[in-house]
């Protein structure tokens, strides 16, 4: 087929005259104001409920532990989770009790998330993420974030920065601390297991495994008198470890292991890679399989 | 006198294309070609012979044009309405057989000075087959005015493309000259060394020709020949007759990849696929004769030849679609090979043609001479008694299951088909020649 | 209930008909008054508790080797062996025997604090194994864990950087191995004894070996005198294996041989009719034969293929010994013979088989005729001590349908085989001479072998070979119901019902000659007075 001749076709730019350079907002840059519109906030509220959290379902049984402790908190507040997976994110939407799932916002990686313009419409839409950077600490993502959270978004974030490379956690760091230093609102701890089996790090689109997950719920944590980013941030490690133990085990033996301070660290045992890979246990079973076995 | 004619008609034209679809040669009945009653035509010159045709073969060319699918470049070098028939094995008023070359070069079209390529004995190429004293025609059996080999009516020859028939010769053999020519001229052309190693997609007349003159001519010292011969052939009767005639292997032509990769060493780039051949090789053959020419074969042909190796047309292609990407990285030299004319060979070296090959002698060991392709071709047709190719021979009013036959030839275990044009009365049995019995392979 | 021993059945009129594999379909076939039909042992109770069984055979190891955390210490070298897919057959139901143990082995070496372990598929020149094949045989937690991180390697006999050349035998065969397991303070090894011929020294000396070293053994010569490769004090294959396993502990490579056997329960419930005897046969197994047999006349073979290949057996774990190579062989050697031994009296004219549709060398893959022939006239023709089932001149019919079809990415080099060399010479010694070389060198078998899933280029000669001590023994060969012209290319006879195979061999053996038939798979060894 000819191409089309102008006034059917886009012009070309003369090569005499410049051109301005378009300017392309994605990253930080991108603008996610309008993700917060009501109507927007009604089609993803819709989306979540009906589309998401069943599909989530179907490709991760889940079993949610501590819930009851939202119930006496109140909104914003900054939920800090392990991060292993790409479904992280959607199932912990998923898993937030109702009051809190239509207004919160996830911190996610500007450099991954946003830096194509129609990746960033797709995030804001479907999970209301908001970009900050994780390499370096950047006073523009804190600013965006803090205000968010006087707002009164809720705010989920992966203290680690990115999902754990084999299994074990990554140190947190001291963005979930400093918001609620600045802003003054807790920090619930949450720990998510499992989800490294069904949609795993690394490799092209493939199918999920299906695989059963477990969220379980900590209670708030506020900065103590005085204490620093870091120690906070340390604080909030040490509190996801605990709940990491309270899934494994059960919630007595793990708070005995805590006053101990014995809980077993999220970040794994410092020996070889094979090591700490045979560390991490055997899949969890399904209990259930698809096809009757020949 | 009974003759077949092929007029220019449309409609005709137009169904006998629909009815080839349904395979080749099936179209003869309701196609352009009809039988009729017609004069034996007029001798352009006082210097111009009578020939009677004895055995006239059928083509392939002459199959693509019965199927109205042989390409329309040939529009301006054919003129109708002609009687087709060019490879002809026929008798003069003296009673002296002889085979026609039907190409109408300068000699025969009055046209003096001769062109460039008829000057140098290169017939084939001639550049003035349109023009001159007779109708345009490349070859007696495409041109109105001198008429072709399948009537009764007889043709009118020059001179200069008649080639008398030794008497050891049958009349199958002699007809089997015109073809086997083509062939040598294909190999001629090649500029074999002696270290090759070549491969023949196709084992009907063309290809196995091809086979019988690579080892032929080797043998006797005229041309260095191939170190290696494989031959891809369908039919079991094809490549038993491969072999015969001096090919080193004779396989299925979806095999023929997979035997090439492994003479020649080379890995094939496609993952290994199951019942097609390995792909495309990253080597292989250095020549590849495509007796067939569909656009398939040539395919073939790319994947298996090595970089700036040669794939020699042989056979009359039609219109192809040919992915030419493997042409252009790999370097391959794509060539066509028609008729025939001079060739430059060695000197025969008096060794009896037995089949015995040659070590590759490269040609610049001995002294060149130029030889009539025709001459080449007798002498191939004499190693290897190439007469019984000729698989049946019909008379020209049987000439729809003739066409269905040779259109079918593979299939139903034939090689050449030919129209049997002898008077009953002088239908002699030759020396070492086959009686000819209308029909029966 | 006890498993009853194998038995040596006399047919006579009031036998039911016999049931005859024929690829990947079986059929009932009614053999002559006088025959006899050697039918395998009953499978062996499996052992109750196999992990406490595996720690128990690696705490307290036979022969001259300590037991395995004793050899286990931090900053050691330790690289664990195990055999490949052809191992076992049909596949085993989850959890695989190799994971069972070599997760207690891992237990072993993360509780001693060894970092640096490699795990290393013994292939020789068999294919690579696929991500399913080998999660499979592994388990998931050990896949998962060593696979990642690049320390689940498979053995790549044509990678010069990774063979050490050990030196040569007192009868001058090159030892070449792999370079991980040449260069490690410990080799653990774990075995799969499927049949006799497995294990011992030749798991290490042919498992990780090249084809330089490979060649001394897997040759016509070393094949015709080994009678047979099953019984490995009359094998010629063994004694060239146990030099080689010999010089390879001399040069201070520590081996620690793992080695289970299994019981022959082959195959599961809704197939339990192919291991029970014709006469015991309940209304369920017949129902269940009648529907089976209806039911795959109707499937396309394709899919009938992988509806036989998705079968997974219920193999247990029968013993298990650990130590050092051949003691531990001993060992399992007689544990191989308690399941499957079955005693004969006197050789036969006749020896028939129907052959199922899997070997070794075709899991997950198609069965070519270069393997039905591997499979009728190597294995089972071998699966002897003593003397051959038949006599020497007599005849052996198979049945089975050898599709003239290969499988183009595991098995590229067969179909070159079968169209250059099987169509110029049948004979062994002619092909090794004229044609192993090629191909064993062809650069394009090598790459595939190397990056793709396809045995070795010289692989199907080694096909050809093992079948070497029956074509020199044998007077005729006859295959039924299969393709006649892949048959005769073979130099086989082709017929298309058992009876025309018995008329046909009635020419070499004689008008009223005996016949024997080994009902295997389930499989058997036969001792033969």
């Amino acid at each position: 087929m000819r191409p089309l001749p102008f006034p059917f076709a886009r012009p070309e730019w003369p090569a005499s005259l410049p051109r301005p350079v378009p300017e392309r907002r994605v990253g930080l840059d991108y603008d996610h104001a309008w993700s917060r519109r009501y109507a927007v906030r009604l089609a993803r509220a819709m989306l979540l409920d009906n589309v998401t959290r069943p599909v989530a379902r179907l490709v991760a049984p889940t079993t949610v532990r501590g819930a009851e402790v939202l119930t006496h908190v109140t909104p914003p507040v900054i939920f800090a989770a392990n991060h292993a997976s790409h479904l992280d994110t959607p199932l912990l939407l998923t898993t937030l009790p109702v009051r809190f799932r239509h207004r919160t916002v996830v911190a996610a990686a500007a450099d991954y998330f946003f830096d194509r313009r129609w990746k960033a419409i797709v995030w804001s839409f479907s999970l209301a993420a908001v970009p900050i950077e994780r390499a370096r600490v950047n006073r523009r993502s804190a600013d965006v974030a803090a205000a968010l959270i006087e707002e009164g978004w809720n705010l989920v974030i992966f203290p680690e920065g990115g999902r754990s490379r084999d299994g074990w956690a990554q140190p947190f760091r001291g963005g979930a601390a400093y918001l609620a230093r600045r802003t003054g609102r807790p920090v619930v701890p949450v720990h998510v297991r499992g989800t490294r089996h069904v949609l795993p790090r690394g490799g092209g689109p493939r199918m999920p495994r299906r695989s059963p997950v477990s969220v379980v719920f900590g209670s708030p944590l506020s900065p103590a008198e005085g204490e620093d980013a870091r120690r906070f941030a340390a604080r909030i490690e040490r509190s996801v470890a605990v709940l990491a133990d309270e899934a494994s085990s059960d919630w007595w033996s793990a708070r005995v292991r805590a006053a101990r301070a014995a809980t077993p660290s999220l970040r794994g045992p410092e020996v070889s890679a094979w090591r700490r890979a045979w560390a991490l246990g055997p899949r969890p079973k399904d209990g259930r399989d698809a096809w009757p076995r020949v | 006198m009974k003759t077949l004619v092929f007029e220019r008609n449309l409609a005709r034209f137009a169904a006998s294309r629909l009815a080839s679809n349904f395979g080749s040669g099936r179209a003869a009945g309701i196609g352009p070609l009809r039988l009729v009653e017609a004069e034996p035509p007029e001798l352009p010159s006082t210097e111009w012979r009578r020939v009677t045709p004895r055995l006239s073969g059928i083509c392939g060319s002459d199959l693509a044009t019965l199927d109205g699918r042989s390409s329309r470049y040939f529009e301006h070098l054919v003129s109708f309405p002609f009687v087709p028939g060019h490879e002809v094995v026929g008798e003069l008023e003296t009673g002296a057989r002889i085979v026609l070359e039907p190409v109408l070069g300068c000699a025969t079209r009055a046209l003096d000075p001769p062109c460039a390529a008829c000057r140098r004995g290169m017939h084939g190429d001639c550049e003035r087959t349109a023009f001159g004293r007779l109708a345009p025609g490349i070859q007696t059996g495409y041109c109105a005015d001198t008429g072709g080999g399948w009537s009764h009516a007889g043709l009118v020859a020059h001179p200069s493309q008649l080639h008398p028939v030794p008497d050891s010769f049958s009349d199958e053999d002699a007809v089997m000259v015109e073809p086997v020519a083509c062939a040598c001229h294909a190999v001629c052309d090649a500029q074999l060394r002696g270290t090759e190693t070549v491969a023949v997609l196709g084992a009907g007349t063309l290809g196995l020709a091809v086979v019988a003159a690579l080892s032929a001519l080797s043998a006797s010292g005229r041309v260095p020949g191939a170190a290696a011969v494989l031959v891809g052939a369908k039919y079991s009767h094809q490549r038993r007759l491969a072999v015969e005639l001096g090919a080193t292997a004779a396989i299925g032509p979806d095999q023929l990849g997979r035997a090439v990769r492994r003479r020649s060493g080379s890995l094939a780039l496609a993952e290994p696929r199951a019942s097609a051949g390995p792909g495309p090789l990253t080597g292989g053959a250095d020549v590849v004769f495509d007796c067939v020419g569909s656009s398939s074969s040539i395919a073939q042909s790319l994947e298996m030849v090595r970089p700036r190796g040669r794939v020699v047309l042989v056979g009359m292609p039609g219109r192809v679609h040919v992915d030419l990407a493997p042409l252009w990285q790999r370097e391959v030299r794509l060539a066509g090979a028609y008729a025939y004319g001079t060739e430059v060979v060695g000197p025969p070296d008096g060794r009896p043609p037995d089949g015995r090959p040659v070590d590759g002698r490269p040609p610049d060991g001995g002294p060149a001479e130029s030889v009539g392709t025709f001459a080449l071709a007798f002498a191939v047709v004499a190693a290897h008694r190439l007469g019984r190719l000729v698989s049946a021979t019909y008379p020209i009013d049987r000439f729809e299951e003739a066409i269905a036959h040779a259109g079918a030839a593979g299939r139903r275990g034939a090689v050449k088909i030919a129209f049997d044009l002898r008077g009953t009365r002088d239908r002699r049995a030759a020396p070492s020649g086959r009686q000819s019995t209308g029909g029966t392979p | 209930m006890t498993p009853r021993p194998g038995l040596v059945l006399e047919v006579d009129r009031s036998t039911p008909p016999t049931l005859f594999w024929h690829g990947e379909r079986f059929v009932l076939e009614r053999l002559p008054e006088g025959s006899r039909i050697v039918y395998a042992p009953e499978p062996l109770d499996p052992l109750e508790d196999p992990v406490g069984a595996i720690r128990h055979a690696l705490l307290h190891p036979i022969g001259d080797r300590d037991p395995l955390p004793a050899l286990l210490r931090p900053g050691m070298r330790l690289t664990i062996c195990f055999d490949d897919v052809s191992l076992p057959l049909p596949p085993m139901r989850a959890p695989d025997v190799r994971q069972l143990v070599i997760e207690q082995v891992l237990e072993m070496a993360a509780a001693a604090g060894v970092d640096d372990v490699v795990l290393v598929a013994a292939l020789a020149l068999h294919r690579r194994m696929t991500e399913a094949e080998l999660r499979h045989a592994l388990g998931d937690r050990v896949y998962d864990a060593f696979a990642p991180l690049g320390l689940l390697t498979q053995h790549d006999a044509e990678d010069p950087d990774n063979l050490v050349h050990l030196g040569t035998t007192e009868r001058g065969e090159d030892v070449e191995i792999n370079r991980r397991a040449a260069t490690s303070d410990l080799v653990v090894y774990v075995n799969i004894n499927l049949v006799a011929m497995d294990g011992g020294h030749k798991s290490v000396a042919t498992g990780l070996a090249s084809y330089r070293s490979l060649r001394h053994h897997h040759n016509p010569r070393t094949m015709v005198h080994s009678r047979s490769f099953m019984d490995a004090p009359s094998s010629e294959l063994h004694s060239s294996n146990w030099r080689m396993g010999r010089l390879i502990a001399e040069s201070g490579i520590k081996v620690f041989q793992i080695e289970t056997t299994l019981n022959t329960d082959t195959f599961p419930r809704q197939f339990a009719f192919l291991q029970r005897r014709e006469w015991e046969w309940s209304v369920r197994d017949r129902a269940a034969f009648a529907a089976t047999s209806a039911a795959l006349e109707r499937t396309p073979a394709r899919l009938a293929r992988q509806v036989f290949h998705s079968i997974r057996a219920p193999h247990a774990l029968v013993s298990v010994q650990a130590g050092e190579v051949e003691a531990v062989h001993a060992v399992t050697t007689a544990n191989v013979w308690r399941q499957q031994g079955v005693e004969v009296d006197g050789q036969t004219d006749i020896l028939t088989m129907g052959l199922p549709y899997i070997c070794p060398y075709n899991v997950n893959s198609i069965m070519n005729p270069v393997l039905v022939a591997c499979l009728g006239l190597g294995y089972f023709f071998n699966l002897y001590r003593g003397r051959p089932l038949v006599r020497e001149g007599g005849v052996v019919i198979l049945h089975h349908p050898t599709p003239w079809e290969f499988h183009p990415g595991h098995h590229p080099s067969y179909i070159d085989f079968f169209e250059e060399v099987l169509s110029d010479t049948t004979d062994p010694v002619e092909m090794a001479k004229t044609y192993e070389e090629s191909f064993a060198t062809d650069p394009w078998y090598v790459h595939l072998y190397r990056t793709g899933h396809a045995y070795h280029g010289v692989h199907p000669f080694y096909m050809w070979y093992w079948c070497a001590h029956a074509l020199d023994h044998l007077g005729r060969v006859i295959v039924v119901g299969g393709d006649p012209a892949a048959v005769r290319r073979m130099g086989f006879s082709p017929a298309s019902r058992l009876d025309d195979a018995l008329e046909m061999a009635s020419d070499v053996v004689g008008r009223s000659p005996t016949l024997t038939h080994i009902h295997t798979p389930p499989l058997l060894m036969a001792d033969v007075r």
